[in-house]
């Protein structure tokens, strides 16, 4: 009864002297409001960004094994992490010949080679950057891409060179406006004409949203002079299978390449190396974000010695009416952890904010955790920062402070 | 009740050794208005922090209630100090951003016992008999300074204390308003039977009290001089 009654009226004494310093203490909660504001956001888009990331692999077909050049994500090797990028450039690249002999690996239910260029394309007098993906029909069972309208090539498309294209569905929304419109009209890109033969659903993923899919072929010479394949897709039956065919598909390249230079990849490594480099760049970004916090704890501490000093005398008829040393240092210690936590909470709530605006167009997320973890750690700035002047605060000796004027 | 035995309060003057208080021994006895008389610089301050456990003696042994209390830890000193003291300054020392009620409770917060009374009811019934209940919810600084003090000595009538220790309680009021804050103490130790110890430079005021005892340089002597 007596400490609940104590609880209180340190707070209503903390909450009372914030309002008679109303700009001081906005300013100095604002530090911790910013903190708080960085770290919240970085890890909410960090979040995000795995979940963007996770929903892209997901979208891509279930078994799939991807040959890539370069060793990038066995982590041996000459190239390491440093090769991963598109376009691995430097690395080798593959051909028919490989696609022709991964083809005889019995358990490979669908096989997509890819060739993959950015460019610009014009249609109904617009011109816009659309990613071609030179592939076989294949392609659109690996990636799991279903149609809007209209339908996909056909094996004859691919050995004929045929000029048909499938547009992605926000690509076909940029040139038509009503992405079914494009049904029917042609494109141009690389000096050459297409016909648009189908426009696929929106998938969530910029590009392949934006692609133009097209038999291999028909861009053999010109955007793909070398007929070569930047990757190849290799979708199996069951899941069991994934070991073997890897280790199949790594013997057969491997009779012609280097085995430093390629690698034969699942999605689950893919996903799990892409997020550990995510992980480690938003701990970077998160600790860079923590300074901001520091500093907002070093502006507590800043002003909580002036209001030790302005507020001697204050120390001193407490102590003289009774208040112990633990009194005082409790005052103190409350006023610049609701000072902190105050400017934790709104520094929280803006991120809230803020994240369910972004949320219109990334998935950026707020967890439990660092909403724990946030008041958990603007508490403990508030502590720590906060300590210091109290206690300066508490040891006052009474009589010097009674007579501080 | 209060016995101060060879007593010593020793400050630092760069190198210099002062005794503010010069080997005390003294008693005060309950329900007794006593005056402390000296001039400026003679200890009589320091004495009253000390009487009152505000202050820690450099040597020599305090008693309350027979009990010895000069080694005390913050707490049990805090205590006594909130239960049985009260003080009453020259400059008032209300809290400036307290009202007059809030500046009354203010020892109430501090209480490591259960109250055996209402702090509130409490606060009125001061309030009302000092005459200043109208002003309950006015700030200090719009209050006059005899209003001020009464403030302060009902903020040390609060626990009910059984020592009231004034340092100068008319030093910053005319003299008629001086007169009426003696008239309070004084009634406060007839009326309630509440010690009441009274540190002033001033004969007048000290003549007031049934017992004077004079301070110079540190040290009781036998009369003013």
């Amino acid at each position: 009864m007596i400490l609940k009654n104590g609880i209180r009226h340190l707070l209503i004494s903390a909450l009372s002297d914030f309002k008679r310093n109303k700009v001081r203490t906005f300013l100095t909660s604002l530090g911790i409001t910013i903190g708080v504001l960085s770290v919240v956001m970085l890890i909410a888009l960090g979040l995000g960004l795995k979940n963007y990331l996770k929903q892209t692999f997901e979208s891509l077909g279930a078994n799939l094994l991807i040959v890539m050049p370069g060793n990038s994500f066995s982590g041996e090797g000459e190239g390491g992490l440093q090769s991963f990028g598109p376009g691995m450039i430097g690395g080798i690249q593959f051909d028919e010949k490989d696609v022709a002999n991964l083809k005889r690996i019995q358990q490979i239910k669908y096989i997509a080679p890819v060739t993959f260029k950015s460019t610009t394309v014009e249609a109904d007098g617009k011109k816009k950057i659309g990613y071609v993906m030179g592939s076989t029909e294949d392609i659109f069972k690996v990636i799991n891409l279903e149609l809007l309208t209209g339908q996909q090539f056909s094996k004859s498309d691919i050995s004929s060179s045929a000029k048909k294209v499938v547009l992605g569905y926000s690509l076909a929304e940029k040139l038509f406006v009503d992405p079914k419109e494009a049904l029917g009209k042609t494109v141009r890109f690389e000096k050459l004409r297409f016909r648009v033969i189908g426009v696929s659903k929106k998938k969530g993923d910029n590009e392949m949203d934006n692609s133009i899919i097209l038999p291999y072929k028909t861009v053999f010479g010109s955007i793909n002079p070398d007929k070569t394949f930047y990757s190849i897709y290799l979708s199996l039956e069951k899941e069991t299978d994934i070991p073997a065919v890897k280790a199949k598909a790594e013997e057969v390249l491997g009779k012609r390449y280097d085995k430093n230079k390629f690698s034969v990849t699942e999605q689950s490594e893919i996903l799990s190396t892409v997020n550990q480099i995510f992980s480690i760049v938003n701990s970077i970004l998160v600790a860079i974000g923590s300074i901001s916090l520091l500093v907002g704890g070093i502006g507590i501490m800043n002003i909580m010695y002036a209001t030790v000093t302005e507020r001697t005398k204050e120390v001193g008829i407490r102590r003289s009416v009774g208040a112990t040393e633990k009194d005082i240092l409790m005052q103190f210690l409350t006023e610049s952890v609701v000072l902190s936590l105050m400017g934790g909470i709104i520094g929280l709530v803006l991120a809230i904010l803020l994240v369910l605006l972004i949320r219109l167009f990334f998935p950026a997320a707020i967890n439990l955790l660092s909403v724990i973890v946030t008041l958990v750690i603007s508490s403990a700035i508030g502590i720590f920062f906060g300590v210091f002047p109290a206690r300066r605060a508490a040891k006052l000796p009474p009589i010097e402070a009674i007579r501080y004027e | 009740m209060i016995k101060l035995q060879n007593v010593y309060k020793t400050y630092f003057l760069g190198d210099e050794q002062v005794h503010a208080v010069d080997n005390v021994t003294l008693e005060i006895k309950e329900k007794e208005y006593v005056s402390i008389l000296g001039s400026s610089g003679s200890g009589k301050s320091t004495l009253m922090y000390l009487i009152g456990l505000l202050e820690h003696p450099s040597s020599g042994q305090i008693f309350l209630d027979g009990k010895n209390v000069t080694s005390l830890g913050d707490e049990k000193l805090s205590q006594i100090r909130n239960e049985a003291v009260g003080f009453v300054f020259q400059s008032f020392n209300l809290i400036p951003k307290f009202t007059v009620l809030e500046n009354i409770l203010l020892p109430t917060k501090y209480a490591k016992r259960k109250l055996d009374f209402n702090p509130l009811a409490r606060a009125e019934e001061l309030l009302k008999k000092f005459g200043i209940w109208e002003r309950r919810n006015f700030f200090p600084n719009k209050i006059s300074g005899g209003q001020q003090q009464r403030v302060a000595i009902a903020r040390a009538l609060m626990m009910k204390p059984k020592i009231i220790l004034a340092d100068e309680p008319t030093g910053n009021l005319d003299t008629k308003t001086g007169d009426e804050i003696l008239d309070l103490l004084e009634s406060l130790n007839r009326d309630f039977k509440v010690t009441v110890v009274l540190v002033t430079h001033e004969k007048d005021v000290a003549k007031r009290t049934r017992r004077q005892i004079y301070m110079r340089d540190g040290k009781l002597v036998g009369k003013y001089l």
